[in-house]
C-alpha cells in the first residue's frame, strides 16, 4: 500500500510549524496537487556521489591479477580478504551490504567507466561528469537539471529534484528555469519569527514574512531575481518536507534503524520522503573523503562501509513499504585512482573506475570488463564505457524518454536495465 | 569623459576607465552610502559614526587608510592586538580548532585594520586548509598568522611560506611525500588552485613537480627538509629544468598566468561575483601586479579605489558571504554577541572558519545560497536582534535605535538602507514589510528584512 500525501495532514502541519499562511501566495498548482494527491508511481533515481575520487581497484578487487599485486604491494587487498564476486573479482571486505544485494540480484557493477582525455582535477572532472561537457562550450547546466527542465513538474507542487546535504548544490541538478531545493538538515529547516513558527511574532504580522514569495519580481537584476526565486523555493520546500516527514516514520521498517552516519541519515530522509509520497523523482546525496593520497586503508574501508551499509538499509526500508521496484540508485565518483600506489600508503588521481547501480530488473552482476592493468594511459586505467552511455541508459530505459537532447549528443545505452 | 553606466556588461566597460581612480561627482557623491560600500568592500562594514567621519575627509585619504595605518591609530591598534592576543591564548590552550574561529571573528568585528582581515580571509579561502584533517590548533593558528603577515605583502613569499607551512603539509599530504613514489596532491593544487588555474599545466608537470617536494616533512610541528627522502634528479617543469622545491615554486610563479589568475580572483572576491570578467578587463590589474614584483598591495589599492569598484555600477554585484552578512550587520549596528554561538551559526549556513569545504575553498557567489542557507540566514538575524544578551552600542536593539532618532519601522528601513543595503527596497516590498499599521516591533521588522533578497547582496 502506498502512503499518499494527505491534504488534512498538510493543513495540520502547516498550522503547527508551517511558514506560509494558507492562501497567501501559495502557488495554485500546489493547491491542486494537495486536492488530488500526488502520483506515487513514477520511477525515482537516487544519485550518490563519492567525492574525491574513489579507488575503484580497491572497491572491486581483481584479486587474482598479478599486475594488481605488483602495483599495490602495500595497499593490495589479499585474495582471502575479499568478498568474492566471481573467480576474478571480489568486493572490498567492508562491502557486506552491497555484496548481499548483488547476491539477491539487485546490484550491478559497470566496469571501466570514464571518458576521453581524462582530466585529473577533482573540480574539472566533477564538472565534466555533471554537465557532460568539457570546459570549452560548457553552459552551466547539468544533465539532471536538463532532464528536470524537459520533464516539468506538471501539476505537482513538489520539485522534481532534491539535493540533501551541506555542500553546495551539485551542478548536475542545475538548469535554466529550474530551482532545485538544497536541504542541509531537515531539523533546522524552519523559519523563525513566522506565524505559528518558533519564536512567534509579537505583533502578529507573521504572514508578511518572506514577502518576496508573493511580491512581483524585483526587476532586471539577475542576482536579486535568483535570490527571490530561491526564497520562494525555500518556503515551499520547507512546508512540504515538514509535512511529508510527519507522515512517514523513521527507520527501515521491522524495527530496524538507518546507520547513524552522514550518508545513512541522508538516505533515511530520502526513504521517508519517498514513502510519504513526495513526487520528487531525483534525489542527490554525496559522500566526501575519497581523496586518499595518504594512509588510505583505514579511511577507504570506513567510507566504503558507510556507503554499503546505508545503501543496504535504504533498499530494505523501501522493500518494507512496497516502494522498492520504483527506485534506482546510481553511485559514481569523478575518477578512479592511479593503479600504482604512492609511497604515502595512498593513491593519486586516476581515470576510469566502476559505477554502481542498485535497483529492480538490472542486468545483475558485473557488466563490462575490468580494463587492463598493464596497458595504461599515463599510469591510469583506460575507460571502455563512456559515463554518458550510462546517463543515456538511465534517461531512456529508466525514465523512458529520449536522451539525445538532454545529453547534447547521441550516446548508446548499455544493456543494464531490462 | 567616458562613464560606467549602471546597465553596462563587463565587456562594455573600458578597462582603462575601469581602473582609473574614482573621484566624487554630482552624480556619484562621496556620501554615507558610498562610504558604506567602500567599508563593505575593503572591510566588513562600518557604523554610522565611522561613515560620518569618513565622508568628512577626502576619499583618497580614507582609502589610503585601509592600506597604511596612521600614527594616530597606533594606540588603538596596540590595544586591539593585546586584547586579541588574550583571546588567542585562551582559545589555543583549549585545543579545539573550531574555537579558533571565535578569535578570528573577534578580530573581524573589532579590528582597526579591516582590509588586513578581509585579505586574510581571501587568502584563507585561496590556500584553503581544513582543521578536520590537520587537527592541530597551533598549526592552524600559525598558518593564519602567516597569511595575515603577508596579506597585502609579497605573493612570492606567501606561496613559499604556504609550501612549507605545517598545516598545509598535512592537509595536502606533502608531509608523507617520499622519493620512492612521489605523492601528487600538493603539487597538483599548487598549480591548479594556488597559482595557475586548471588547464595551464600538464599531467607531466604535476608528476615532475611532485618529485621536487619529496622529502619536505614535518618534525616537531616544524617544516624540515629530509635529504634522504628527496629526489635529487633534474625535473622538467613548465618548459624548464629545476631540482629543488624552492626552484620549482619560483618557476611556477614566473608564469605569466599567475598575476592574471590572482587578479581575476581578487576582482571576483572584492567587486563582482558574475559573470566571469573578460581577460582585457583583468589585464591592467595583472600588469600592475607584475610591475610590483608580485607585491599585492599596489594591485589591491588600484582595485579598491577604482572607478569600477566605487561606482554605482558595482552596487549589489556580490552575494554576501555568511561572515560578511553577520559581521557586517554587527559592525553597522555596533553589536556585541556570543562569538562562539555566532561561529556555530555561521558554520551551519556554510562558512566555518578554518574548515573550508575543500581545498578549493568557498566558491562564493550564488553557491552561498540554497533553501537551507536562506532559512538559516534569516534565523541567524532573527536570533541576533531578539536575543536580549546581544547589545547594540551597549543597549537593547530598540533602545539603540531610538537613541539614534529611529522609533518606527520606516525609520529602521531608512537607517539600514544607508548603513547596510546596497540596493534599496522597492515600494511594494517596503509596504509589505511595514504593513499599514503604526510602529511595529522593530526587532521583528529587522528579522523580516533578512528574508528579502536585497539583504543578501553587497
Amino acid at each position: 500500500m502506498m502512503k499518499r500525501f494527505d491534504r488534512r495532514e498538510f493543513l495540520k502541519a502547516s498550522a503547527v510549524g508551517g511558514v506560509v499562511a494558507v492562501g497567501a501566495g501559495m502557488p495554485s498548482p500546489w493547491m491542486r496537487a494537495l486536492a488530488e494527491g500526488s502520483k506515487g508511481d513514477d520511477r525515482i533515481l537516487v544519485v550518490i556521489q563519492m567525492s574525491g575520487g574513489n579507488d575503484g581497484l580497491n572497491t572491486v578487487v581483481p584479486y587474482r591479477d598479478e599486475a594488481y599485486r605488483k602495483a599495490r604491494p602495500q595497499l593490495g587487498i589479499a585474495a582471502d580478504q575479499v568478498l568474492k564476486i566471481n573467480d576474478q573479482l571480489g568486493f572490498h571486505p567492508s562491502l557486506r551490504g552491497v555484496a548481499k544485494l548483488l547476491e539477491s540480484g539487485r546490484f550491478s557493477i559497470v566496469q571501466g567507466v570514464g571518458y576521453e582525455r581524462p582530466n585529473r582535477s577533482h573540480f574539472e572532472s566533477m564538472d565534466i561528469w555533471h554537465t557532460c561537457q568539457r570546459k570549452e562550450g560548457r553552459v552551466g547546466e547539468g544533465w539532471l537539471g536538463r532532464w528536470i527542465a524537459s520533464t516539468g513538474s506538471g501539476d505537482s507542487a513538489d520539485s522534481l529534484g532534491l539535493h540533501l546535504g551541506r555542500e553546495q548544490q551539485p551542478l548536475a541538478m542545475v538548469a535554466r528555469g529550474v530551482q532545485v531545493p538544497s536541504i542541509a538538515s531537515v531539523d533546522q529547516f524552519r523559519l523563525k519569527g513566522t506565524q505559528g513558527g518558533d519564536g512567534g511574532s509579537a505583533d502578529g504580522s507573521g504572514s508578511a514574512v518572506m514577502p518576496a514569495a508573493a511580491a512581483s519580481k524585483t526587476g532586471d537584476d539577475p542576482l536579486l531575481d535568483f535570490l527571490e526565486s530561491s526564497t520562494e523555493v525555500a518556503v515551499a520546500a520547507s512546508a512540504r518536507l515538514d509535512a511529508a516527514l510527519r507522515s512517514a516514520p523513521a527507520g527501515v521498517g521491522g524495527g530496524g534503524e538507518f546507520p547513524a552516519t552522514g550518508l545513512g541519515e541522508k538516505l533515511g530522509v530520502v526513504s521517508r520522503l519517498i514513502r510519504a509520497g513526495l513526487s520528487t523523482r531525483v534525489y542527490y546525496v554525496t559522500l566526501d573523503g575519497f581523496d586518499t593520497h595518504a594512509q588510505q586503508p583505514a579511511a577507504h574501508a570506513a567510507l566504503l562501509r558507510q556507503w554499503s551499509d546505508a545503501v543496504a538499509a535504504f533498499v530494505e526500508s523501501l522493500g518494507e513499504a512496497g516502494q522498492r521496484e520504483r527506485v534506482l540508485v546510481m553511485t559514481f565518483s569523478e575518477f578512479g585512482r592511479r593503479v600504482a600506489e604512492n609511497a604515502s600508503q595512498g593513491t593519486d588521481h586516476g581515470a576510469a573506475a566502476p559505477v554502481f547501480f542498485c535497483g529492480p530488473s538490472l542486468a545483475q552482476g558485473v557488466i563490462g570488463n575490468l580494463p587492463s592493468l598493464t596497458d595504461l594511459d599515463d599510469g591510469d586505467l583506460k575507460h571502455a564505457i563512456d559515463f554518458r552511455q550510462l546517463y543515456a541508459t538511465v534517461i531512456e530505459r529508466w525514465f523512458g524518454v529520449p536522451s539525445q537532447e538532454i545529453l547534447g549528443a547521441k550516446y548508446e545505452p548499455i544493456g543494464l536495465l531490462g | 569623459m567616458t562613464t560606467i553606466e549602471h546597465g553596462m556588461t563587463l565587456d562594455q566597460i573600458d578597462p582603462e576607465v575601469a581602473w582609473s581612480a574614482w573621484e566624487p561627482s554630482a552624480a556619484e557623491p562621496w556620501d554615507d552610502r558610498r562610504a558604506a560600500m567602500l567599508y563593505r568592500r575593503a572591510g566588513f562594514g562600518a557604523s554610522g559614526a565611522t561613515l560620518r567621519d569618513a565622508v568628512s575627509r577626502p576619499v583618497v585619504e580614507v582609502i589610503d587608510g585601509f592600506f597604511e595605518a596612521t600614527e594616530s591609530e597606533a594606540a588603538a591598534i596596540e590595544a586591539f592586538e593585546s586584547e586579541s592576543e588574550l583571546i588567542a591564548s585562551a582559545v589555543r590552550s583549549g585545543g579545539d580548532v573550531a574555537r579558533l574561529s571565535t578569535w578570528w571573528l573577534h578580530r573581524m568585528v573589532n579590528t582597526p585594520r579591516p582590509l588586513v582581515e578581509k585579505m586574510t580571509l581571501f587568502w584563507h579561502g585561496h590556500f584553503a586548509t581544513g582543521g578536520e584533517k590537520v587537527r592541530d590548533i597551533e598549526m592552524m593558528y600559525r598558518q593564519n598568522v602567516m597569511l595575515r603577515e603577508s596579506a597585502l605583502g609579497d605573493f612570492r613569499k606567501l606561496v613559499h611560506g604556504v609550501a612549507k607551512d605545517p598545516a598545509m603539509l598535512i592537509y595536502l599530504d606533502s608531509a608523507t611525500n617520499r622519493k620512492a613514489h612521489a605523492n601528487e596532491n600538493f603539487a597538483r593544487e599548487l598549480m591548479e588552485l594556488f597559482c595557475l588555474g586548471e588547464g595551464h599545466y600538464t599531467e607531466a608537470d604535476v608528476q615532475e613537480l611532485a618529485r621536487c617536494f619529496t622529502g619536505w616533512e614535518i618534525r616537531r610541528r616544524q617544516f624540515r627538509f629530509n635529504p634522504y627522502q628527496h629526489d635529487e634528479g633534474v625535473k622538467r617543469l613548465l618548459g624548464g629544468e629545476v631540482r629543488s622545491g624552492e626552484e620549482a615554486i619560483d618557476r611556477v610563479l614566473d608564469q605569466p598566468q599567475v598575476p592574471r589568475f590572482i587578479a581575476r580572483k581578487a576582482f571576483r572576491f572584492f567587486v563582482c561575483d558574475e559573470p566571469e570578467a573578460p581577460d582585457a578587463l583583468i589585464e591592467p590589474l595583472a600588469q600592475r601586479f607584475v610591475a610590483d614584483g608580485l607585491k599585492i598591495g599596489g594591485m589591491m589599492r588600484m582595485l579598491i579605489g577604482s572607478r569600477l569598484a566605487m561606482s554605482d555600477w558595482s552596487l549589489g554585484r556580490k552575494v554576501r558571504s555568511p561572515i560578511e552578512m553577520a559581521i557586517g550587520l554587527m559592525r553597522a549596528c555596533e553589536a556585541t554577541t556570543d562569538l562562539n554561538r555566532l561561529s556555530e551559526s555561521l558554520a551551519s549556513i556554510g562558512q566555518a572558519l578554518f574548515f573550508p569545504p575543500n581545498v578549493k575553498g568557498w566558491d562564493g557567489g550564488r553557491a552561498w545560497i540554497n533553501s537551507s542557507t536562506l532559512v538559516g540566514r534569516a534565523n541567524l538575524i532573527h536570533d541576533l536582534v531578539h536575543d536580549p544578551k546581544v547589545r547594540f552600542g551597549g543597549k537593547g536593539f530598540a533602545e539603540w535605535l531610538s537613541g539614534d532618532g529611529v522609533d518606527g519601522g520606516a525609520g529602521l528601513v531608512d537607517r539600514m538602507t544607508k548603513l547596510y543595503l546596497a540596493v534599496p527596497l522597492s515600494q511594494e516590498q517596503r509596504q509589505r514589510l511595514l504593513g499599514d499599521g503604526p510602529a511595529k516591533n522593530l526587532a521583528d521588522v529587522m528579522g523580516r528584512l533578512a528574508t528579502l533578497p536585497q539583504f543578501h547582496v553587497a
